[in-house]
């Protein structure tokens, strides 16, 4: 990983991001909101499955349907094993598939701004807002909005 | 799995006990639920008299004890009741406050409810008793105005009607918290009248005597109502856990010291997958128990005259797949008797009984249940089923009049057929066998059809036992593994890549394969699947012929894996829609695999229904009586056989794959050895080409092969008796009219194995592995 400052600011507002890294960019989940995380995990492509499907994952006794962020940015897909990030999400778990899952680190609210106006499309949907970061920038993921469920009803809309 | 005729809820009954039939014994647990119930929440309404929730909790206990006596004839049980309902009612109704005095009126209502359930248990009957003193008290407690804790004065007890009262069981804690009551209850209201109503309660409970039947455990105390979703976790967990041994099975082959553990994990996995299956379990009867009501309705309405038998009620398949065939099995009751059994009068004149009999039957049968459905009536008249088929337009002219009987038989399970001459509210609407049929093979399950003009029509549901662990062979497109459910599979093809390019024929796009001289629709995978094509240069392929849903086409994949027994993982939302796989599972190499969905691919790819005779086949064979299916193989120019349900796959292998070892000869695949027969002229033999033909078989827990020059067909043997003596002749059967040669496959030399001796150091590891693989199939 890079140098990541990590804010040492003992208030109750801090959030705890787990930052994951796509490519060059750095995303961050709240922490909170992760069930687990399966560190280079094979998945089964599913064949006819919807384009961002990453395929499936063997996750405690289900069979876990995981999202690829890679696939869902339009990126090339990537030889090595993905890192899962399992989520809980309307239709039971499912899994994100990251390149690399980082470290734990606290951002602060005030530090937080929405998508820029720039951004594409595709992007503005799926990025729920930016951490400025002392020498970084975090886009902040919410899960709700890679949720398989959610994915399938907007690719349909 | 074995079969255990008697349901396990009721395991605690002694073999003598009193039959008590199967809707008592319901109406006993139900009641002693409700019961239960009933008694916590009568103290939590001491406490909180005006909690509507509560009331009307113990309201529907003592209604449905009520409901169920009448229809069942308990006349005690049912005046007890209603006495207790008409003061719930008013309580309800907020006509009258519970007070102690009411509630303690409760509780002896209750208890003598429980004493009564208990006699009706072991003696299966109520049992003599006067209630009129409870019955009383109860209805003076419904005069109480509001608030009031004043006793009714009318019911002054009599103790003599309760000494008259006959020997009753109960416990002796009832008794002592029965008494705990009264006494706490003497202290809360001090009232000279109330205190002997309640000295006479206590003469009451204490005439009952602890009876000598009292060591029978009572039903409600030997089960357990467990929740449907805890025990789907418990499979879940359970598949789980044999995928783990799969994987460790296949591990451990080269360390003997874990070998040993891993063996007994086996047998603890197998058995506790055996336990949780089992109580999944449910008996046939939970749906049978509908059908006498419902028979004697449809006779009544239709005029006709009908007998239900019933028998194996006791057979038991999984809860999931007994709620799968109710439909199915109501319409075909429903058609057995609007269109089977025909009107009395009719039946006098065909010289029959006038009362039609409906038989249900249902028995265990491998790893499936049969459920049949038989009448004795007129049976299915072909000449109609065609006319009907052709108006219909559901066939041609052309190809109905190249149908044979049973192939037209066949035609009552397309869409949208009916004979019956008007709709009626009973059947003929249009949805019927097919949808039987749908229902049941929805579940890996099969229908089949016999009837005899004149005699009556046999219905045949063919379930499996269970549906989350299934047979299946594993398949693999493109560098992918699929499981293919070994259900719809009828049988395999193997083509070489130079047979790929030319027996595939091609018709506008469609690909077709000539299989013994029928064209059979093929599917490939790779493509159906868009799967990214890999290397463009020919290769072998195999055909999967299946049957789904009754129709017949080839799947085309790239290999074959050993069959599995899979688990059947349900896969989210979103892949569902995808609509060709059923479901996923993890494979014993640990790598997952989508489950294919035959009947899903069959509809995606256009394929028809297909009257092929391979059903035919199979309706046959289920009525020749003593007749085995062989699979019929050529060795230079002898004809011989093995029993078809010993086979377990033909492979094609290059001659030079077959060793020699200690004089026999072995073929090696992967790490286990497989000890060949029939190669006794191997030199003639090896003149023929450079590949051969093995039949895989099953001899007992073992794989052997069987070399043959090529494989000719299946068909069905008859049984040879020596001239003279009439006995029957060994190792030699009738098939298609030549004499020919079964194979015994108890006479292929065995090998060396781990299990039976650990002396043998030479090759342990290869004995090991054998061992192992033997384990696991």
């Amino acid at each position: 990983m890079t140098t990541l400052s990590i804010q040492t600011v003992a208030t109750e507002d801090v959030i705890e991001m787990c930052s994951v890294r796509v490519g060059k960019t750095l995303y961050g989940v709240p922490v909170t909101r992760i069930l687990e995380i399966l560190g280079a995990h094979a998945t089964q492509p599913v064949p006819l499955a919807p384009s961002y499907i990453g395929g499936l994952a063997h996750y405690r006794g289900e069979v876990l349907t995981t999202v690829s962020l890679r696939r869902l940015l339009g990126m090339p897909p990537l030889d090595t094993a993905e890192d899962i990030l399992v989520f809980e999400g309307v239709d039971g778990y499912f899994g994100l598939l990251v390149d690399e899952v980082g470290e734990v680190m606290t951002v602060l609210p005030a530090d937080f701004e929405g998508n820029p106006s720039t951004l594409d499309d595709r992007r503005k949907a799926l990025f729920a807002g930016t951490y400025k970061l002392q020498n970084a920038l975090l886009v902040m993921l919410d899960p709700e909005r890679l949720d398989p469920v959610h994915l399938t009803e907007t690719a349909q809309a | 799995m074995p079969r255990n005729g008697k349901p396990l809820k009721f395991a605690a009954f002694p073999p003598d006990n009193l039959p008590v039939d199967e809707l008592t014994r319901e109406f006993l647990i139900e009641s002693q639920e409700g019961l239960d119930r009933m008694e916590r929440c009568l103290t939590e309404l001491e406490e909180r008299p005006e909690d509507r929730d509560l009331l009307a909790e113990i309201f529907r206990a003592v209604h449905t004890i009520k409901g169920t006596t009448g229809f069942l004839g308990f006349s005690r049980l049912e005046s007890l009741a209603h006495a207790g309902e008409n003061l719930l009612g008013l309580l309800r109704d907020g006509k009258l406050l519970a007070n102690a005095e009411i509630i303690s009126g409760l509780l002896a209502l209750l208890d003598i409810l429980r004493e009564i359930l208990e006699i009706i248990e072991s003696a299966g009957q109520e049992g003599q008793g006067n209630d009129d003193v409870l019955i009383a008290r109860l209805h003076a407690l419904q005069g109480q105005p509001v608030l009031s804790s004043a006793a009714s004065v009318e019911v002054q007890p009599e103790k003599s009607d309760s000494a008259l009262k006959p020997p009753k069981k109960a416990k002796r804690t009832r008794k002592a918290k029965a008494g705990g009551i009264a006494i706490e209850l003497i202290k809360s209201v001090p009232r000279a009248a109330q205190r002997e109503e309640i000295t006479a309660i206590e003469t009451y409970q204490a005439e009952s005597l602890v009876s000598p039947l009292r060591s029978t455990v009572n039903a409600a105390e030997s089960t357990l109502r467990v929740d449907v979703d805890l025990l789907n976790r418990m499979m879940n967990l359970v598949g789980e856990l044999v995928l783990t041994r799969n994987q460790i099975l296949q591990m451990v082959s080269t360390d003997a010291s874990l070998t040993m553990l891993s063996r007994r994990l086996d047998m603890v996995t197998a058995d506790l997958r055996e336990a949780v299956m089992k109580a999944r379990m449910q008996p046939v009867s939970h749906v049978f128990s509908k059908f006498p009501r419902m028979v004697r309705d449809l006779a009544q309405q239709l005029d006709k005259r009908v007998r239900l038998v019933m028998e194996g009620q006791e057979t038991e398949l999984d809860k999931s797949l007994l709620e799968a065939i109710k439909d199915p099995l109501t319409h075909s009751v429903r058609n057995a008797i609007d269109h089977g059994i025909e009107m009395p009068l009719v039946r006098e004149a065909a010289g029959k009984d006038p009362e039609g009999t409906l038989r249900l039957r249902a028995y265990q049968e491998g790893s499936y249940v049969i459920i049949e459905v038989s009448d004795d009536g007129g049976g299915m008249k072909v000449e109609r089923i065609r006319d009907k088929a052709l108006e219909r337009k559901l066939i041609t002219r052309e190809r109905a009049l190249q149908l044979s009987d049973r192939e037209l038989m066949q035609l009552i399970f397309l869409p949208g057929f009916s004979t019956a001459e008007a709709i009626t509210n009973v059947s003929g609407r249009g949805v019927g066998m097919d949808v039987v049929r749908t229902n049941v093979e929805k579940i890996g399950g099969k229908v089949e059809i016999d009837s005899h003009a004149g005699k009556g029509t046999t219905l045949r549901l063919r379930i499996p036992l269970t549906l989350a662990i299934v047979p299946a062979l594993i398949v693999h497109s493109r560098g992918q593994s699929f499981a293919l459910p070994q259900g719809a599979l009828s049988e395999l093809v193997h083509l070489s890549a130079e047979q790929v390019q030319t027996q595939v024929e091609w018709l506008e796009g469609a690909a077709l394969y000539r299989l013994r001289g029928r064209l059979l629709p093929l599917v490939f995978l790779g493509s159906l699947l868009k799967q990214p094509a890999g290397a463009d240069k020919p290769r072998e392929a195999y055909i999967a012929v299946l049957n789904a849903e009754g129709r017949r086409y080839g799947i085309v994949v790239d290999g074959l894996a050993d069959p599995e027994e899979i688990v059947v993982k349900p896969l989210s939302s979103v892949l569902k829609q995808i609509g060709l796989f059923s479901g996923a599972t993890v494979l014993g190499n640990g790598e997952m695999a989508l489950i294919l969905d035959p009947g899903a691919i069959a509809t995606y790819s256009n394929i028809g229904m297909a009257l092929e005779e391979d059903e035919q086949e199979s309706v046959d064979t289920a009525f020749d009586d003593g007749a085995t299916e062989y699979l019929l193989m050529q060795n230079d120019d002898e004809h011989t056989a093995v029993p078809l349900d010993r086979v377990l796959r033909i492979e094609r292998i290059p001659r030079s794959q077959i060793e020699q070892w200690n004089g026999t000869f072995v073929v090696r695949f992967g790490a286990t050895l497989l000890p060949l027969q029939g190669l006794s002229r191997a030199g003639s033999a090896a003149s023929q080409g450079t590949e051969m033909t093995i039949v895989v078989c099953l001899d007992g827990e073992r794989h052997v092969g069987v070399a043959a020059s090529q494989v000719l067909d299946v068909a069905s043997g008859k049984p040879l008796a020596e001239a003279g003596t009439n006995a029957a002749a060994r190792n030699v059967t009738l098939l298609k009219e030549r004499i020919t040669s079964v194979v015994n496959l108890d006479l292929i030399p065995r090998l060396p194995n781990a299990r039976l001796s650990k002396a043998d150091e030479e090759q342990p590891e290869m004995w090991e592995t054998d061992a192992v693989i033997e384990a696991l199939t």
